[in-house]
């Protein structure tokens, strides 16, 4: 019993080390992936696409997944109702990169990891914003990688790969993001 | 109170102590989605992010027990080792025997020679042909650069291969392009007298990236039941490399290597000295999005001299490619083909014999599996077998099958059905002792593959948006299993058989936005006998050398200012045979991220008692003193 009461004791001293401490106030927090389907949906007010790829008003400005989806129902509830630029906001997902041709933006799912060569070769050129997870992302020539950093969610943009794909990103998003050059070296 | 009482009720304690917390913490509501779309993208900037929630998995992984130790897992519990990473997983026995040791297994059979758990560091298998198990002892990598440890439970022989018989532990680095920069980090405390190490990554060209690092320990020793020290102190160095080139969007290249020197003091003989490298290429050709081509090729030295007792130098060589494609709709098939050739030379002494002295042997491997989508998104069948031909006993085949079905998004029921073998080792042909007859105890030269049948059943779901669980159980047959069969001299055998059950569950659960608690439950019954004809006395005592039952909590709290506070409660069941109590460790950090790029933490080990044994008998054992160090981390 008495050991009993030192465990809890112990336990105890944690809890209230924990407590002492000032309630938190500062900064809020978020899940990690709520957070980043709330970037897809803010990427499609802060890029600009060229007129071709939603010729008219009744295209979808559609967000695809492709591979394991990481963010549940979130991204969904997050786009329901919401239109940019009068294109209303749809999010579709893909098991082959294939089919995600028609997309805007396509967040590509650590899943696919094992062939992000072959996936980003075949989305090279068209004018889809590729997202995906790490700085090595945007380095393959993926458009925008989340990097996590002092706990916070930075992007790393591959700017080349932007323009190559015909694609303009605000500078409001890029203010906080590390710019990743053609030379793989931030500038 | 018996003791499983008492470590239930500390359990319990702690999540009744620690329950409070979310009202305390509710002044801070997270956003829901809604208001997180509100926010300005600055404000978006500023979030905290929580948890770093699991990656999605493929469908191989989901149809099987596996668990992930994540980076971030792994930097929350500050621990200093791979071995120390490996605790709080469900099904995993890890007992650390003294200063460097650990005896750790999956799924029973747990001993200082433990050999039925597959361990692999990037693809290259650390498992010693000597007795099919890991040497712990020279098993290190610099802990910020490891993207993850994946353990499977269960056999994971189709895919992997011979050892692979209670489960697969997989030690993948991160890709060099994703440890740029320089990082320092370092520190000590009491057990752990002090540790360091160094990265450095940079770019060579806009598609190659590579990375150098050297670490380097210093641990004091163990100690002996009555609180001495042990004068078991050891130090290690070591250093490596990892380059990523991608020359073509189709092809990946990655080369790395490491080296490493070390030693164990011992209180009355000459230092153990331990000393070891290897090289690895890697090379990934996609042809299309199903269909690619990797070859792998390793070499690995490592050598051990204990003095007057054994030396050892073992090279191995490794040869793998797999090829993955889709022959018809529907299937993902893959397979390949290996060449392992291993060089083993001991150093025999008069206590103890290998003979032949030196033995080279060679390894041919070959697996085909096909994973069928029987309806997409909903069920999946995963079939195949590999074969494989040793030196010791020829031909080995090692078939399985696997059904995942999905009925609702979010939760998945798996079966599986395998057959792995163990393939004989050196100390179960080639031992004798002592060095010269007469013997007392001699090997079998014709000791067979231990052979398994394993049957497995599990559960998987996300019960609601922030809980999830994972419900593991199994049913092994054994056959043929190493007995000791007593004689002048005494010899081993296959004339042990037994059977092993056991039921593992998890649960996950994002209490707060702030505040993460995770719980684990093992339960293992091990049911050994032998042949009619057998003569072994041992083989109830294993039944003994395993805990019946295993209980954690673990809690991952941030903290304002930076601050973060994890802890962890670890039941572990006595061990009969050992005369080893149930005992209860609680471990903690406490972490402060001060600035963008420095950080410290302080980390307790092993905090309820001053000392605890976790492995051996009680004459020879040596016991683990709670250990405090302090650590800092500086990025630029």
């Amino acid at each position: 019993m008495a050991l009993l009461a030192r465990r809890a004791s112990i336990l105890a001293l944690l809890v209230l080390l924990a407590l002492a401490l000032p309630s938190p106030a500062s900064a809020k927090v978020a899940n990690e992936y709520d957070l980043k389907a709330a970037f897809l949906f803010h990427f499609a007010q802060f890029v600009e696409w060229p007129a071709e790829a939603m010729p008219n008003k009744s295209t979808p400005l559609t967000i695809g997944i492709l591979g394991g989806d990481p963010f549940g129902k979130t991204l969904d509830a997050m786009v329901a109702n919401e239109a940019v630029r009068g294109h209303k906001l749809v999010v579709r997902r893909f098991r082959e990169v294939g089919e995600a041709d028609s997309c805007q933006i396509l967040f590509i799912s650590p899943s696919e990891d094992a062939r992000l060569g072959v996936i980003l070769s075949h989305l090279k050129g068209r004018s889809i914003l590729t997202v995906g997870e790490g700085k090595g992302f945007a380095l393959r020539s993926g458009i925008v990688g989340f990097v996590l950093s002092d706990r916070r969610l930075r992007l790393a943009v591959n700017l080349a790969a932007a323009n190559a794909s015909r694609l303009t990103i605000s500078s409001k998003l890029l203010r906080q993001s590390e710019i990743v050059g053609p030379a793989g070296l931030p500038e | 109170m018996s003791p499983i009482r008492t470590a239930a009720a500390s359990v319990l304690v702690a999540l009744l102590l620690l329950a409070p917390l979310p009202a305390a913490s509710q002044t801070d509501p997270a956003p829901p989605t809604k208001a997180l779309k509100e926010l300005s993208l600055e404000e978006l900037f500023d979030l905290e992010v929580t948890s770093v929630s699991k990656k999605p998995e493929a469908i191989s992984k989901i149809a099987a027990a596996v668990h992930v130790v994540t980076a971030d897992d792994i930097h929350r519990m500050g621990v200093l080792s791979i071995p120390e990473a490996l605790r709080y997983i469900p099904g995993v026995e890890v007992a650390r025997i003294n200063s460097r040791d650990y005896a750790i297994t999956a799924r029973g059979f747990n001993g200082t020679a433990a050999n039925k758990l597959l361990v692999l560091m990037d693809g290259r298998s650390v498992y010693t042909p000597l007795y099919s198990g890991v040497f712990w002892d020279v098993q290190d990598a610099f802990l910020e650069d490891v993207e993850q440890i994946e353990v499977v439970r269960g056999p994971g022989a189709t895919v992997w291969g011979a050892n692979a018989v209670n489960g697969v532990v997989n030690i993948i680095s991160k890709s060099a392009a994703n440890t740029q920069g320089l990082l320092v980090t370092g520190g000590g405390g009491n057990r752990e007298r002090g540790f360091g190490g160094v990265r450095y990554g940079g770019a060579l060209g806009s598609q190659a990236f590579f990375r150098v690092y050297a670490k380097d320990f210093d641990r004091g020793p163990s100690l002996f039941p009555n609180g001495q020290e042990a004068g078991d102190a050891a130090r290690m160095h070591q250093g490596g490399f990892r380059a990523d080139w991608t020359p073509s969007t189709a092809d990946g290249i990655t080369v790395q290597g490491d080296l490493y020197g070390s030693s164990t003091d011992h209180r009355n003989a000459d230092p153990t000295v331990l000393s070891g490298g290897n090289a690895l290429a890697h090379w990934t050709r996609q042809f299309s999005e199903h269909a690619n081509l990797q070859v792998q090729a390793y070499y690995d030295r490592t050598k051990r001299d204990i003095p007057s007792t054994f030396g050892e130098t073992l090279d191995s060589y490794d040869l793998t490619a797999n090829h993955r494609f889709t022959p018809f709709a529907r299937h993902d098939v893959m397979w390949g083909l290996g060449y392992r050739l291993t060089s083993d030379d001991v150093r025999n002494s008069a206590s103890l014999a290998f003979l032949p002295r030196r033995l080279d042997q060679r390894l041919y491997t070959g697996f085909v599996q096909d994973e069928v989508t029987l309806a997409a998104n909903r069920l999946y069948l995963t079939f195949g077998s590999k074969v494989e031909h040793n030196s010791y006993t020829g031909w080995e085949y090692q078939p399985g099958a696997r059904v995942a079905w999905t009925p609702t998004p979010g939760q998945t029921i798996w079966g599986a059905v395998s057959r792995a073998v163990r393939a004989p080792s050196r100390i179960d042909r080639d031992l004798f002792a002592p060095g010269q007859p007469p013997y007392f105890l001699v090997g079998d030269s014709t000791f067979e593959s231990e052979v398994l049948i394993a049957y497995e059943l599990g559960y998987k779901g996300q019960l609601a948006k922030d809980l999830s669980t994972s419900i593991s159980t199994f049913y092994n047959v054994y056959h043929k299993l190493r007995s000791l069969e007593l004689g002048l001299p005494a010899h081993l055998a296959n004339q042990a058989h037994g059977r092993t059950y056991g039921a593992e569950a998890e649960l996950a659960c994002q209490v707060a936005r702030r505040w993460r608690l995770s719980a684990g439950y093992t339960y293992l019954r091990l049911l050994m006998d032998v042949d009619a004809t057998s003569t072994d006395t041992s083989q109830e005592k294993q039944e003994g050398d395993s805990p019946r039952n295993q209980v954690f909590a673990r809690s991952a709290l941030d903290l304002p200012h930076g601050l973060s506070l994890d802890a962890g409660v670890r039941f572990v069941d006595k061990l009969p045979d050992q005369q080893i109590s149930a005992t209860t460790v609680c471990d903690a950090q406490l972490g402060w991220q001060a600035t963008k790029t420095i950080e410290a933490s302080v980390v307790g080990q092993g905090l309820f008692d001053s000392r605890h044994p976790e492995f051996g008998t009680p004459a020879g054992r040596r016991e683990i003193g709670r250990s405090i160090y302090g650590k800092a981390s500086w990025r630029f």
